[in-house]
């Protein structure tokens, strides 16, 4: 059985529908959604109904979390002046876009999401703004997977999408406590993976098509899938909305919305 | 008996920098004249907003301005070179003197002014022509930045958006942008290059409040978008609290130095 | 050489504080006094041992403090920590236990309870109460080697120094390594990583205490009026 994973929505509609379309093409009838629905994107309230109506199960991401407790990550999250202003016009423009009803829905949003011995989390699963990098230490991101009880972790939050595979892992330690002599021993790791989806909406990678992912369970192959939709449509429609016309010039060009912090294993205090 | 000469370009050619190492090389008195060019409806000048004349004293500081000493052209020391900047941006019919605009000998004669030599970008073959294009539209707009401040990593955001096209089709771009902990840069880019040049000025401003001295931001290019420029800048310029955040640290140092005896 | 003296889980007692800078003093080349954490707790009156913090005596070793678990109950409680309150507290003893410790410490001492930072990071060395993730997390012997790497890796230090279990060991990551297969839009990459050598370190609690010179990475275990026979050297060390 084949299920879809898709993260990082970001509001914009034309892309969701593109990767629905391209899944629905497949017959593939379970998808998983790592959350941050909205945010910089046009179409909040269209994403977070189309999402709604399909019943995807959706975990909470950094944005819609935001969305719903306000605005209070440290100053660490945006690399300038000018990505933290357009991030935080951005949030106000969603905040006030999104309906009740919608706000309440994001509020229902679990942090986390387990079918089995798969984990579904928008950052990690210590914080929805922890980012798991590709080259970051490959120990530590063993235990991110392991320290959850789980085989795959499928994260988001990164906006670029990959498979990660941690295997013929070890550890020797030597103990020595006060009185008794050194012991020494091995500890074999286990196989885990770790999955970025990606972004549907606001794809990183250096590209302007929207990336997902795909999990085989019968050949336990994992692939990345990219999707062309309709930018000029998201681009036309954030001219429309009133956000600021460079979002538009910056999505059309494979571009994020506002940069990211630099240290990205940092997590936000709160 | 100093040399004057005219030099001629369009915008972008390389007229500064060319100036800039020629006056570097000149070991006598040296003083510098930047004329304005003429604008159409298709063709504009970029104006006469200083970036050239602030720039060029910065790296020359013995450098002698003709606006404010006109005496310093008309009479001028011996071995003194004068450098005449005038923007143009259609190559002379012929060369010399005699194929100069009509107006700009106008103004030449007006100041007494007899230039021995003439250089064209584009006509004469000791310039360098990789940068010369030829314009048949061109907007031009500026901004005086004049005791603003960036946020330093906004102002690398905001010009890789301007060169890339986020604000229209800009052909030039040219700034002197101040940064919080007293340096300043010249920002340049041409279409012609493969990336803009960020040369810093030499003087380095005591972290003490906005800097005093020439800032201006100018543009050339087709369908420029100047309230979302104007906007973005806006974003990325520093408000007197954050200015006093970025500049309190660097201050105490500045003080530890200066009360610092230095050993002879 | 500098060394460091290291102790924790003081616990308002200020007769085992004076007891131990006496012990601290017989001692040569010890520079630095780390206190990490555990200054208070519900079982006596605070005051004396906080005051003597604040203000050491002439002969004191001077201490740098960090708060630990018991602090972090008394600050949550008094409102330092947001909405949070004292909630473990409460749950492992109960409101008796939440009421004697706010009785324990006097008004003056919080504000400055609140000061404290986390940790420290010096030379290369992490000192915290718990780890970086948490200051109630219990590193031990028996934790997951990999959690203990991932603990020195977030903080990036060769060296991890906890209290929060108040055993005293030292955990050595002498090797290993992992491989890392990375499949993205431009391909396929891969990589193998090697286990870094690094330590994870209780520093003991009370009247056990730890003595460390960042020199030659050479460490003592030590408990009040033991004569110095515990030690744990590394490294060839300097004459």
């Amino acid at each position: 059985m084949k299920q879809a994973v898709i993260s990082c929505l970001h509001a914009n509609l034309a892309a969701v529908e593109a990767v629905l379309a391209d899944i629905d093409q497949q017959g593939i009838n379970t998808i998983t959604c790592l959350g941050d629905l909205v945010g910089y994107g046009p179409q909040p309230n269209e994403v977070v109904n189309l999402i709604r109506q399909r019943n995807i199960p959706t975990c909470q991401g950094c944005w819609d979390e935001d969305i719903i407790d306000g605005l209070n990550a440290c100053e660490c999250s945006y690399p300038s002046q000018l990505a933290e202003r357009r991030g935080h016009r951005a949030h106000h423009w969603t905040e006030q876009q999104l309906t009740e009803d919608n706000k309440a829905f994001l509020a229902t949003l679990p942090m986390t999401l387990r079918r089995n011995s798969h984990l579904f989390v928008h950052g990690s699963p210590n914080s929805q703004h922890e980012y798991l990098l590709p080259d970051m230490s490959a120990f530590a991101a063993l235990e991110r997977v392991d320290s959850a009880g789980a085989e795959i972790l499928f994260c988001g939050h990164t906006h670029q999408p990959y498979v990660r595979e941690l295997s013929e892992g070890s550890i020797q330690v030597k103990v020595q406590g006060n009185k008794e002599a050194p012991v020494e021993h091995e500890l074999k790791l286990p196989v885990r993976r770790i999955v970025n989806a990606g972004s549907v909406g606001e794809p990183r990678h250096g590209g302007t098509k929207a990336t997902y992912v795909i999990h085989d369970d019968n050949t336990q192959e994992i692939t990345i899938h990219e999707v062309e939709y309709d930018v000029a449509a998201t681009c036309q429609a954030i001219v429309n909305a009133g956000l600021p016309e460079v979002f538009a010039w910056r999505l059309s060009h494979g571009f994020e919305y506002a940069e990211r912090a630099d240290d990205a294993s940092h997590v936000c205090e709160r | 008996m100093g040399h004057i000469w005219l030099i001629t370009g369009p915008p972008g050619c390389g007229k500064t920098n060319w100036i800039l190492n020629t006056l570097q090389n000149h070991s006598g008195p040296k003083a510098y004249l930047q004329l304005h060019g003429h604008s159409s409806n298709e063709l504009e000048q970029a104006g006469n907003v200083g970036i050239d004349r602030a720039w060029l004293k910065d790296q020359i500081p013995d450098l002698q301005h003709a606006e404010v000493n006109a005496e310093l052209v008309q009479e001028p020391q011996k071995d003194q070179l004068t450098l005449i900047e005038w923007p143009q941006f259609h190559p002379p019919k012929t060369v010399g003197i005699e194929g100069a605009d009509p107006s700009l000998l106008n103004t030449l004669s007006g100041m007494n002014l007899s230039p021995q030599r003439v250089l064209n970008f584009g006509c004469d073959a000791e310039l360098p022509d990789q940068d010369t294009l030829r314009f048949t539209r061109l907007e031009s707009w500026s901004l005086n930045l004049h005791g603003q401040v960036w946020d330093p990593n906004s102002l690398s955001s905001f010009w890789f958006e301007l060169v890339n096209g986020a604000y229209g089709d800009v052909y030039r771009a040219k700034a002197l942008m101040n940064l919080p902990d007293g340096r300043a840069f010249l920002c340049n880019w041409m279409v012609s290059q493969p990336s803009s040049q960020f040369l810093p000025l030499k003087n380095v401003l005591p972290p003490l409040g906005r800097p005093q001295r020439t800032s201006e931001l100018v543009v050339q290019g087709k369908a420029l978008n100047s309230p979302g420029i104007e906007s973005t800048i806006h974003d990325c310029l520093l408000s007197d609290e954050a200015l006093e955040l970025h500049q309190a640290p660097l201050r105490e140092q500045f003080n530890q130095q200066q009360s610092t005896p230095s050993l002879v | 050489m500098e060394r460091w003296a290291l102790i924790s889980g003081l616990h308002g007692d200020l007769d085992l504080y004076e007891q131990i800078q006496r012990d601290l003093s017989t001692q040569r080349g010890i520079e630095s006094l780390f206190v990490l954490g555990d200054l208070i707790s519900s079982e006596r009156n605070c005051d004396a041992l906080l005051s003597r913090l604040r203000k050491p005596k002439r002969n004191d070793l001077k201490p740098d403090c960090i708060y630990g678990w018991w602090e972090e109950q008394l600050l949550a409680e008094c409102g330092y920590r947001g909405e949070r309150n004292a909630e473990v507290l409460r749950l492992e003893r109960g409101e008796d236990a939440i009421q004697a410790l706010l009785t324990a410490v006097g008004p003056g001492h919080a504000e400055w309870l609140a000061s404290l930072q986390f940790g420290f990071i010096e030379l290369d060395c992490a000192l915290m109460h718990g780890s970086s993730a948490d200051v109630g997390d219990q590193l031990t012997p028996t934790r997951s080697p990999l959690i203990l790497l991932d603990r020195l890796t977030r903080l990036n230090v060769n060296r991890l120094f906890t209290a929060r279990c108040g055993e005293q060991f030292r955990i050595e990551l002498t090797g290993g390594s992992m491989a890392s297969r990375v499949q993205d839009l431009s391909g396929e990459h891969q990589q193998e990583h090697t286990v870094p050598k690094r330590s994870v370190i209780g520093i003991g609690k009370g009247a056990s205490y730890t003595i460390y010179t960042p020199a030659n990475d050479h460490l003592e275990f030590r408990t009040i009026g033991e004569r110095n026979t515990a030690t744990h050297a590394r490294g060839q060390g300097f004459a």
